[in-house]
């Protein structure tokens, strides 16, 4: 097992990672590599074949890794509303017939008498369901009677400063000590045998001489633990193991560390109850707590980062949950001491939504007992259905790599997705499940006398574009899913699903193609799946742009400044044609006038758009020449160029501002031209042009 | 020259010394001037960049980022025990896809002609390994262009401009020594010169010394030789100062340029004077004046004219009236015209097919009260018998622009002096009247009307349709077979049919309506008579691979909806510029691509490809270079033309090279110019990548890129 380290770290809490050293260690239980099936492989054959099946697997492993804790974390869909996980689904819509609008009312009326009279009135009362502690082994397996650990609870007072001091001071109230089971088993311990603990309201009355600032819970457990110096690598290891079979060769293993393991330890963890402001934090509700080791951290962490350092290694959130050592309470504000609620364990530990890998090691044992703990833990859920696999199914992952000449056998025996650690609870949504998610790879079913044979192989036309909103591309990541509150997200208009017709559910369309050709991995959505960028600029189109064509104007700006200054440079045509000639192109280029039957129209479009202008730059002349130019090539009749001209007269008529005004523009126009001669004298002549 | 004495020795030195240092100092005010001219550019261009990047910010700050956790925050311990240690939380900014390279290009909806380059612009770079590898290649590439280079030339070269600033400098030189005898400016300045240096020569001579310095001068501008070494060698060339001052005096214009109408200035010219530079610049073919892509543009005057209309209203403008006024022959003439207008303006009508030069019977007309027998009267009588009128001219002053305004008018609406008066606005048709009296004898005579029988007309219209249509097909098959497609050039031979010798026919080209050639000329294409979408062979338009022309295909819907998209006929989006959506992304295969925004049906239109039109000479240089970049953007339009999308172009220049792709090229004759469009091969769906094949479009395309491209596909 060894050997494996590497993996191992690479791909941090790679499950079925762990499955190929269980497969392995089990002395090739499943012998079906081509390479394991030799007897004594050398070491470097081995390594090498290893070599390929990492750089097969490895990095689509990661990202869907990563994919899960997000999803954890973030999710973006939740399963149960998947058509194939419907059985995921606990709710049932039967409230919603008795619902009615007007009942909210009463509803909230009638919720508002209780809880008022329940803050500060009597006891806090603590139930502790047990400790949890990897590295221990599970009570009932332990040989010696450590299955309990001593738990002592104190309240913590910090006061407010007064002069003299230095610091807070810190009054610590000791209310109880208690033996906690050690990771215990639920179906064996009966429940409301759990310890439990009261503090009295009163502690949290302002004192005499203090005044407080603020409350808090300091859990401290000691325990003569058998502590794994390096244990963490020891859980991965033995954390899919069927423990009765491996108790054996995990006490040789471990033996050897014994020695440094017999020293008593001590964990600590601390919770507010009231912060400064006299806020109650801790309310009804069971509750989970990380406990520090006190030489670890001396440092007591008022809460519990959700991403912890262990042994160097980074863990991702929730994951201390999973193995650290935690402390499981159920806390209730209580009028009545004697009314001890009914505790039970916290259903994060085992349910399938829990945040991280179920414990195998309890579940394993007692598959019966994670089928009551989830009932338990949700009253309402309906009867399991008959297809819920009651017997184990064995699944083997068969992963077929280097041109699917070699392959490699991992097995599983539940129905959790290896990848996201899901549970499916059937075969089919299970395939499903994985054909649909992790699309990076290829699954194929083939039955199997034992469970099911599942082929993995690596989607060779995995399209790696982006086939959500390309939008989001754009909008950097914290954007688009942003918990801080509500965002504006782009919004994109996409039938999802339009009624597709639905076969009915049968493992026959997880078989291998006939043909044998590999399903083509389509696209589901069609359509603008990138990011687009403007051709001008190369910044990325914003959505609000992606109904502009910046292409749309038939006369960009540098042509139509080209056209002016082209026939600036002109040195013997004089200002006043200029001036018209300019106009006239540029409203041809804005028009994109085509032919002769046109030009008719153009000209008094021309007067309607530009006439005001040529009245007050004293043009009409001009203009006037250059519509008889028209008629000389043919293109306006007269009677064109007669109402072109009394449409002019009507507007000069109507812009009777004129006048005054003509006299100096008259003057600003010509002098301007006297100017722009001058400036680009000797550069072009129309005569050169004509021949 | 045999002046050369002694005494101008000194001269000579001192003012050569004067020179240099005005050059030198000139070119340095020119170089300053410059670098703020760069400067402000630069500063503008900054400016616009800031206003585009607020926009960009303005929609950030609305935005809601999530901050990212941060593990470490980042410690700047300071040396100093006096500075506090900052601590700020890590922010770390997210990658950023870096985008394909992007040679920067303009955006272009038509196609642009650009001369041929005779000097290299850049010497391009293309790595340092290239160079190593193939270094006779640059070497190669400035042959190419006689070894010249752009910006080589530094010093030695003088421009006009700098030429009169120089001797406008040195003119302050001799201000204080007074002499008046000269006529003008630069006369005085030279006389100057002389004076300075000279003593008392005689009267004569002292010209003659002028004379030499003035020759002096004259050398400096004389191109590529240096302008201090000039300085010995006097020669003899027109007085380029005198030119280029005189334009400069206010209102001063060269020789050949009109004063403007609207002026102060206006002057009275000849019609074909005012009207010069609109005929010249005008290009009947984009109706612009000096467009970007046609270099030769036909003058109106060789245009024969095809209609004269005549707007005479029979009726007197108004009491004052010149048709009032003398009453008799007067009135009698004015009349007679106007029933050739009424006919001729219904030629003229929008949808009908008759020539506007074919006069029609002289049927009714609205004017009732005429009688008939003036209209045997020809026009050309008309100033004959005007003289003959009685009244005496009134004296009117008519300004310049009035007058040439006048002579202008008078050659489009001839004796309507009604419509002259009108336009003119300040004179009445009485003073035109008169002044047309005046002028009688130089006024242009409208043309003879070349009687055409109008009965044989229509008959003959549709014979000749059919055998064009004949003829298409006969072409189509010469079409086909060759390669080689030429250029149109309007042909233009005054008095000879369009037979073998016309450069219409030889290029095996129909003769458009932008041809000298009479309308019916046997080699002038008709236009369809389509009812349909003409997108089938059954168009003799799309058949010829023709754009249907909205002056002579009237029956498809070519010529209707201007502002609409509307069109029933399809093969006129490239003239209309109905082009699809494109959008811009990194290619799926190589570099850049072109996406497709709306989904198309096969073989619809999509853009067209722009850019700059260059000759093949020029594009053998420019391929030259691109080809060692390893990408191009010309493509063949014609035996003579490429279009060349580098530099100038449109979004469908990025659409990459395939060998199953989903779209082609075709060159279509558009309104007498070779343009490409670009066309659905099959049925597109939205968000798909355009691609062609580079290779296959006519009259094998692209002969610089098909290999380069090829080995981009995977």
């Amino acid at each position: 097992a060894g050997s494996h380290g590497t993996f191992l770290k690479g791909s941090g809490d790679t499950k079925y990672s762990a499955q190929v050293m269980n497969c392995k260690a089990n002395g090739a239980v499943y012998p079906s590599s081509g390479v394991s099936s030799i007897k004594k492989p050398k070491m470097e054959q081995l390594q090498a074949d290893h070599e390929l099946f990492l750089q097969a697997f490895e990095k689509p492993t990661q990202i869907y890794r990563f994919l899960r804790t997000r999803n954890l974390i973030a999710p973006i869909l939740l399963h149960r509303t998947l058509n194939f996980m419907s059985h995921r689904n606990s709710r049932t819509n039967a409230k919603r017939k008795t619902f009615k609008v007007d009942d909210l009312l009463s509803n909230v009326d009638g919720m508002k008498g209780e809880p008022g009279s329940q803050s500060l009135t009597s006891h806090l009362q603590l139930t502790f369901t047990g400790f949890f502690h990897k590295n221990d082994k599970p009570c009932q397996n332990s040989e010696n009677d450590q299955n309990s650990v001593s738990l002592e609870v104190l309240l913590v007072k910090v006061c407010h400063k007064k002069r003299k001091d230095v610091s807070c001071p810190i009054k610590q109230v000791p209310t109880g000590k208690k033996q906690v089971p050690l990771n215990p088993n639920f179906s064996q311990t009966k429940s409301g045998a759990f310890p439990s603990l009261l503090v009295s309201s009163n502690e949290f009355e302002p004192s005499n001489s203090h005044m407080v600032k603020s409350y808090s819970l300091l859990f401290r457990v000691s325990h003569t633990g058998k502590r794994d110096p390096n244990g963490f690598i020891n859980y991965e290891a033995d954390e899919n193991f069927d423990v009765k079979e491996e108790l054996p060769s995990r006490k040789k293993r471990n033996s050897s560390h014994r020695g440094d393991g017999e020293t008593p330890e001590t964990f600590v963890a601390q919770m507010t109850v009231f912060d400064k402001n006299r806020r109650l934090q801790l309310l009804d509700g069971e509750y989970e707590v990380s406990m520090q080791q006190i030489e670890d951290c001396p440092v007591s962490k008022k809460r519990a980062s959700w991403e912890t350092i262990l042994d160097g290694k980074r863990l991702p959130p929730f994951e201390t949950f999973s193995q650290g050592p935690t402390l499981q309470f159920t806390l209730r504000w209580t009028g009545d001491p004697s009314t001890a609620p009914v505790a039970k364990p916290l259903s994060t530990r085992s349910s399938d939504t829990s945040t991280t890998e179920s414990r195998p090691s309890t579940l394993r044992n007692a598959p019966v007992g994670k089928e009551d703990l989830v009932s338990t833990s949700i009253q309402t859920r309906r009867e399991q259905s008959p297809c819920e696999p009651i017997q184990k199914l064995r699944i083997f992952y068969q992963f077929l790599y280097n041109n699917n000449t070699r392959q490699q056998t991992e097995a599983r025996d539940d129905l959790h997705c290896p990848w996201c650690t899901l549970n499916c609870r059937k075969l089919y949504s299970l395939l499903k499940h994985l054909k649909l998610s992790h699309s990076r790879f290829i699954f194929n079913y083939v039955p199997h006398p034992k469970g099911a044979r599942i082929d993995v192989s690596i989607n060779e036309c995995y399209d790696g574009s982006y086939v959500g909103n390309p939008q989001d591309i754009h909008s950097q990541p914290g954007f688009a899913f942003s918990r801080n509150g509500p965002v504006k997200r782009t919004a994109v208009t996409r039938i999802l699903v339009c009624r597709p017709k639905r076969t009915k559910p049968s493992l026959s369309e997880f078989l291998e193609s006939e043909d044998g050709e590999p399903e083509q991995q389509r696209t589901y959505v069609s359509g603008h799946n990138r990011l687009y960028f403007h051709s001008d600029s190369c910044m990325p189109l914003r959505p609000q742009e992606m109904e502009v064509d910046s292409e749309d104007e038939r006369d960009p700006e540098w042509l139509r400044e080209k056209t002016t200054t082209q026939i600036e440079e002109f040195t013997d045509v004089n200002e006043g044609e200029k001036e018209v000639m300019k106009l006239w192109n540029l409203h041809v280029m804005k028009n994109g006038f085509i032919s002769d039957n046109q030009m008719s129209q153009a000209s008094m479009l021309f007067v309607e758009n530009y006439g005001p202008y040529i009245i007050r730059r004293n043009l009409c002349r001009n203009f006037l020449l250059h519509l008889v130019n028209l008629h000389d090539f043919n293109l306006v009749t007269t009677a064109t160029i007669d109402r072109a001209m009394a449409h002019m007269k009507e507007m000069e008529e109507s812009l009777p501002e004129l006048e005054e005004g003509r006299e100096s523009s008259d003057a600003t126009c010509n002098g301007h031209a006297v100017s722009s001669v001058v400036s680009l004298h000797g550069k072009r002549s129309k005569s050169g042009v004509s021949d | 020259m045999g002046l050369t004495g002694r005494k101008s020795e000194k001269g000579p030195v001192c003012w050569r010394r004067r020179v240099k240092s005005e050059y030198m100092r000139l070119r340095q005010l020119k170089r300053f001037r410059r670098a703020d001219e760069v400067k402000s550019m630069f500063s503008s261009n900054r400016q616009k960049i800031l206003e585009r990047t607020d926009i960009l910010n303005q929609e950030w700050k609305l935005r809601r980022i999530q901050p990212v956790h941060i593990m470490t925050p980042c410690t700047v311990d300071s040396g100093f025990s006096e500075f506090s240690r900052q601590v700020i939380p890590l922010k770390t900014l997210n990658a950023v896809a870096s985008v394909p390279v992007m040679y920067s290009w303009s955006p272009l909806q038509q196609n642009f002609m650009v001369e041929d380059e005779t000097v290299l612009h850049n010497i391009p770079y293309m790595g340092d390994e290239i160079l190593d590898q193939d270094g006779t290649f640059i070497e190669e590439l400035i042959k190419n262009y006689d070894g010249k280079v752009h910006g080589d030339r530094e010093c030695g070269f003088i421009n006009d401009e700098i030429f009169v600033e120089l001797v406008n400098a040195l003119n302050q030189y001799s201000d204080n020594e007074e002499d008046d005898e000269e006529e003008d400016q630069h006369d005085c300045k030279f006389e100057k010169m002389d004076l300075c240096d000279g003593k008392d020569d005689a009267e004569d001579s002292h010209k003659d010394h002028a004379l030499i310095q003035l020759k002096y001068i004259k050398g400096i501008l004389h191109p590529k030789m240096k302008i201090f070494s000039l300085f010995n060698y006097p020669h003899v060339v027109p007085n380029p100062y005198k030119e280029l001052t005189e334009q400069q005096l206010p209102g001063a214009l060269p020789p050949e340029c009109t004063p403007n109408i609207d002026g102060p200035n206006a002057k009275s010219v000849q019609r074909e004077q005012s009207l010069h530079s609109f005929h010249t610049l005008f290009c009947r073919r984009c109706f612009k004046y000096d467009c970007f892509l046609h270099p030769f543009h036909a003058t109106p005057n060789t245009y024969k004219r095809k209609n004269i209309e005549n707007l005479v209203d029979g009726k007197p403008c108004g009491i004052y009236c010149y048709m009032e006024y003398p009453a008799g022959v007067i009135a009698e003439r004015a009349k007679t015209p106007s029933k050739r207008t009424v006919s001729r303006r219904r030629g003229r009508l929008p949808n009908s097919n008759s020539r506007p030069s074919t006069p029609t019977v002289n049927t009714e007309t609205k004017d009732t009260d005429s009688d008939r027998e003036g209209g045997a009267n020809s026009r050309c009588q008309t100033p004959v018998k005007l003289k003959l009128s009685s009244e005496p001219p009134e004296n009117v002053d008519w300004s310049g622009a009035e007058a040439s305004l006048f002579r202008v008018l008078i050659g489009t609406y001839y004796d309507n002096f009604c419509a002259i008066a009108r336009l003119i606005g300040t004179k009445t048709c009485r003073q035109v009247y008169e002044f047309r009296v005046k002028e009688s004898s130089i006024i242009a005579r409208a043309p003879a009307v070349d009687e055409n029988t109008p009965q044989r007309k229509k008959k003959r219209k549709h014979r000749l349709w059919a055998t064009h249509c004949r003829k298409i097909q006969l072409k189509k098959g010469l079409y086909g077979s060759s390669n080689h497609v030429y250029n149109y050039q309007p042909c233009d031979h005054p008095r000879q049919p369009c037979d073998s010798s016309c450069p219409c026919v030889t290029a095996q080209n129909f003769c458009e309506k932008f041809c000298q050639c009479s309308s019916e000329c046997q080699n002038r294409f008709p236009g369809c008579r389509c009812k349909a979408q003409c997108n089938t062979k059954q168009c003799p338009c799309y058949l010829a691979v023709r754009e249907c022309d909205p002056d002579l295909c009237l029956t498809c819907g070519a010529a209707d909806h201007w502002d609409s998209k509307n069109v029933s006929c399809k093969n006129c989006s490239i003239q209309r510029g109905a082009k699809k959506h494109l959008l811009l992304a990194p290619s799926d295969v190589a570099g850049w691509g072109i996406f497709i925004k709306e989904p198309v049906q096969k073989n619809e239109f999509i853009s067209e490809y722009c850019g700059e039109i260059i000759s093949q000479d020029e594009a053998d240089r420019r391929g030259k270079v691109y080809d060692k970049y390893m990408c191009s953007f010309l493509f063949n339009l014609n035996n003579d033309f490429v279009v060349d999308a580098t530099r100038k172009g449109n979004k469908i220049r990025f659409a990459n090279h395939s060998v199953n792709p989903n779209c082609y090229a075709k060159v279509m004759m558009v309104n007498g110019d070779h343009r490409i469009g670009i066309f659905a091969k099959r049925a597109i769906q939205t968000g798909e990548e355009l691609f062609f094949d580079y290779r296959y479009s006519q009259a094998d395309a692209l002969k610089y890129v098909g290999i380069e491209r090829e080995m981009e596909i995977p």
